[in-house]
């Protein structure tokens, strides 16, 4: 079930006003909310409930049991044992496919036959977000920032349906607090939720998914067939289709978890904005970026071990972020990319002096070179892509839609926040009804632009 | 990226969560929210009840399509009754993507449902020069490829446009995804052929279809008729041979029709024999313009489902994991094929 479906436009009502209804008595609002959100995890696929519902009871148990110890040691090996399954879980799900043909490719060179069953299987909708979020869970508890939940709240935070599927990844220490008690029904940010709701709409089904059709998947897809110019224009608006994707999705997700009364942590804080590696990964995905400062980066050494230590880390770091959103060596190139730029920012060390339009140029185009390598089917036509980039031809597809569409995305970012944040607010605070007339007429308007064989999933999905 | 601050007093995340608060936020009541939310529902009703009706008849059978029609069908029912429906539709029109397929002959229109009466004739066209021995038609130059379907053709569409871009040729990748000939509510595949045709006079056309089949079709006496009977398969003939002809241009053209491999589930596979059979029966009057390339034996003989198979020595993955559509390996290993194939009828 997508959000923007009309399946979810019949859901999510139903399920906000029963909600609010049941919001004095936990005891019956939290096992609604888990009975929703199972139901709505369960329109993608019914046989991945029980696989969402054997990581909440396996990670519940590591947290329990690490609560109950002092022994460090013991308390080592539950998470450990609590990590292996998660990353078990992601590692079958996800990366058995690649890498058993990977061996396969490489036994057959020498003779040997595949090593493991070649066999396909199903990528379980949101996996890569909930493992993650059960990972933050038990270690949390392990250093003691979190206490462990009951069993019944640990499963309302794992499936929680808003962040169920692309997240963002909240932390347990950021959602546990607020299920602790009920959520005050005279405080609800209603303007937000209804604002963000249709932001999101538009920035995926009118922005995202037009740039898609018009340019990045025709281009992607044939690079052979563009040159220059088009090729360009593919990977900028690829720049500005993902951020409207993902921000969309993300818009979506905290406007619906601010109705029913609970808040996300922000994703996005102006990407593009950027004037360096650093600078990007605090405003790109931004949970994303802190779960592998904390739980990778940091545990790894972080930048206690000197020099070289610290390149090591942030390369691996990153490598391993890239491989986190799909099997591929083009995600495993694209992070190794990052990893770089980080490492020679780092090496930099803030030496050269130059105006920060030129740090905000070169970061800007070293960001959209990384979107080639993330975006491109395979790196022989990543290698096609950019080798062709440099060729002549003329601009047949820089069409005033499409280069308009770039130049707002890129561009909005490019303002300065204050002013941003003061018309966002000014929106937020008309009324309710208000709102709900402008989010009807933006759905409306948004569902015009959507061609018949409907809305295709958000990009994260995949991940 | 820096280490973590001791476990102790404010996170330096917290900044995250409290951005909601910093900008001085308005908060409401939350009936306020549950009223506004349930307003935008009923403006969406009024001007676009018939919008829901029809998305839940796109959907497959289940519960969610019975939940869907539940509420879409008094939704239809209330915007037919308001004049609002019609407004919203002027005013946004002018931002649809789809293509006009206005004054197009689709299946319904057109005798496709029907048997031919009379004893059908013979021609010519009905055979293979090459099967029966007779000299072939020269070959000419390939300036303009269309490949069409459904999932299925993607990325073969891609696969192709990539072998033949080399070669200044044409490619037009026009995949229709979630459609399906058995069912016109998402595109009617009969106008939508015309359509493709008109627009492009492509000189090949490679179509890859049949992932969505088996809904109901109406028969020749205007009953549903229900998958996979042998009437179902003859409506489904007719539809492919309304298709064929529309993609051959009176034979200015030739048409390639890829059959479906076997699905995994044994449910998808009874379907997919039946598509396949009623390909074979469409085209038959046009042996010498229409190529029916026979994926079964290349990805499941005896119709026996495998995620692997070997390509040069190396087992190899070439089905996804849904166990209906080819991977990138397995549609590269088509896309091989049918260049093949359509190098035997057009000059390099």
């Amino acid at each position: 079930m997508l959000f923007p479906t009309v399946q979810f436009a019949i859901f999510f009502p139903i399920v906000l006003a029963i909600s609010w209804w049941l919001m004095p008595r936990p005891s019956l609002w939290k096992p609604f909310i888990i009975v929703a959100s199972y139901i709505f995890y369960a329109s993608a696929s019914w046989r991945f409930v029980f696989l969402l519902g054997g990581v909440t009871l396996g990670n519940q148990l590591a947290a329990v049991l690490i609560a109950r110890t002092e022994d460090e040691r013991q308390r080592r090996l539950l998470v450990g044992g609590a990590v292996a399954l998660d990353l078990g879980v992601l590692g079958v799900f996800k990366y058995y496919s690649f890498f058993v043909q990977q061996f396969a490719d490489v036994f057959a060179h020498v003779g040997l036959g595949a090593p493991l069953p070649l066999i396909t299987i199903a990528l379980p909708v949101g996996v890569s977000f909930y493992t993650f979020q059960a990972i933050s869970y038990v270690v949390d508890v392990k250093r003691r920032l979190v206490k462990p939940a009951s069993l019944i709240d640990a499963a309302v935070y794992l499936s929680f349906f808003p962040h169920l599927v692309a997240g963002p990844i909240v932390r347990a220490r950021e959602f546990l607090p607020q299920l602790s008690m009920p959520r005050n029904p005279n405080r609800v940010a209603v303007g937000s939720g209804l604002a963000l709701i249709a932001l999101g709409v538009v920035e995926k089904v009118v922005i995202a998914d037009y740039l898609a059709r018009a340019i990045v998947e025709p281009v992607f897809a044939v690079p052979q067939a563009y040159t220059g110019p088009n090729l360009l224009l593919a990977a900028y608006g690829y720049a500005a289709q993902i951020y409207c994707d993902f921000s969309g999705y993300t818009n979506i997700a905290i406007g619906l978890a601010l109705l029913l009364g609970y808040v996300f942590p922000q994703n996005f804080r102006s990407p593009y904005r950027a004037t360096g590696f650093r600078d990007f990964w605090r405003r790109w995905h931004m949970t994303l970026s802190r779960f592998l400062r904390d739980f990778l980066y940091i545990p790894l050494g972080g930048n206690r071990g000197g020099r070289l230590a610290t390149y090591r880390n942030l390369m691996i770091t990153m490598i391993l972020g890239g491989l986190w959103h799909g099997a591929a060596w083009t995600f495993v190139l694209w992070g190794a990319f990052q990893g770089a730029g980080l490492v020679t920012e780092h090496a930099l060390g803030g030496r050269i002096r130059a105006p920060a339009w030129l740090k905000w140029f070169v970061t800007f185009h070293l960001i959209v070179f990384g979107w080639i390598l993330f975006r491109s089917e395979s790196l022989h036509l990543a290698g096609v892509f950019l080798s062709r980039l440099a060729t002549i031809g003329a601009p047949t597809l820089w069409t005033a839609p499409v280069v308009g569409a770039i130049v707002v995305v890129i561009g909005l970012q490019l303002i300065p926040e204050k002013p941003l944040e003061r018309f966002q607010v000014r929106i937020e605070r008309l009324r309710p009804a208000l709102l709900a007339v402008g989010l009807a007429i933006v759905i409306l308007f948004a569902a015009a632009t959507v061609p018949s064989q409907g809305v295709p999933p958000f990009i994260y999905f995949r991940f | 990226m820096t280490n973590a601050p001791p476990p102790s007093g404010p996170h330096r995340d917290d900044a995250l969560m409290n951005r909601f608060d910093r900008m001085g936020l308005r908060c409401f009541r939350a009936r306020d929210g549950v009223l506004a939310v349930l307003l935008a529902a009923v403006l969406l009703v009024v001007s676009q009840g018939d919008s829901i009706r029809k998305a839940g008849e796109q959907m497959n059978p289940g519960i969610g399509r019975e939940v869907v029609l539940g509420v879409g069908r008094p939704a239809a029912w209330i915007a037919d009754q308001l004049p609002f429906a019609g407004v919203s539709r002027a005013a946004t029109a002018w931002l649809s993507p789809n293509p006009s397929l206005k004054g197009l002959q689709g299946f319904s229109s057109r005798s496709a449902a029907t048997a031919n009466s009379g004893t059908p004739v013979v021609t010519p066209e009905a055979f293979d020069p090459a099967a029966i021995g007779a000299k072939p038609p020269p070959k000419r130059p390939l300036h303009t490829l269309l490949v069409t379907g459904d999932s299925m053709s993607m990325p073969l569409d891609s696969d192709l446009a990539r072998l033949l871009a080399p070669k200044g040729v044409r490619v037009i990748q026009d995949p229709h995804v979630g459609s399906g000939i058995s069912n016109t509510l998402l595109v009617d595949w009969g106008k939508l052929a015309g359509l493709q045709v008109r627009e492009d006079h492509p000189n090949a056309v490679v179509i890859f279809i049949g992932a969505n089949e088996g809904f109901p079709m109406p028969g020749p006496e205007g009953r549903e008729v229900e998958c996979c009977s042998t009437a179902w398969a003859a409506i489904y003939a007719n539809r492919v041979r309304q298709m064929a002809d529309t993609y051959r241009q009176n034979g200015l053209a030739r048409v390639y029709w890829l059959t479906l491999p076997a699905p995994r589930e044994a449910a998808r596979r009874s379907i997919a024999r039946v598509v396949n059979a009623a390909i074979e029966v469409g085209v038959e009057p046009w042996a010498n313009q229409i190529r029916v390339v026979d994926t079964v034996p290349i990805f499941t003989p005896n119709e026996t489902y495998r995620d692997a198979m070997s390509i040069n020595g190396s087992q190899t993955i070439v089905r996804q994991a849904d166990g209906i559509h080819l991977n990138d390996a397995g549609s590269s290993l088509l896309a091989g094929i049918v260049l093949a194939r359509i190098e035997q009828d057009f000059t390099d």
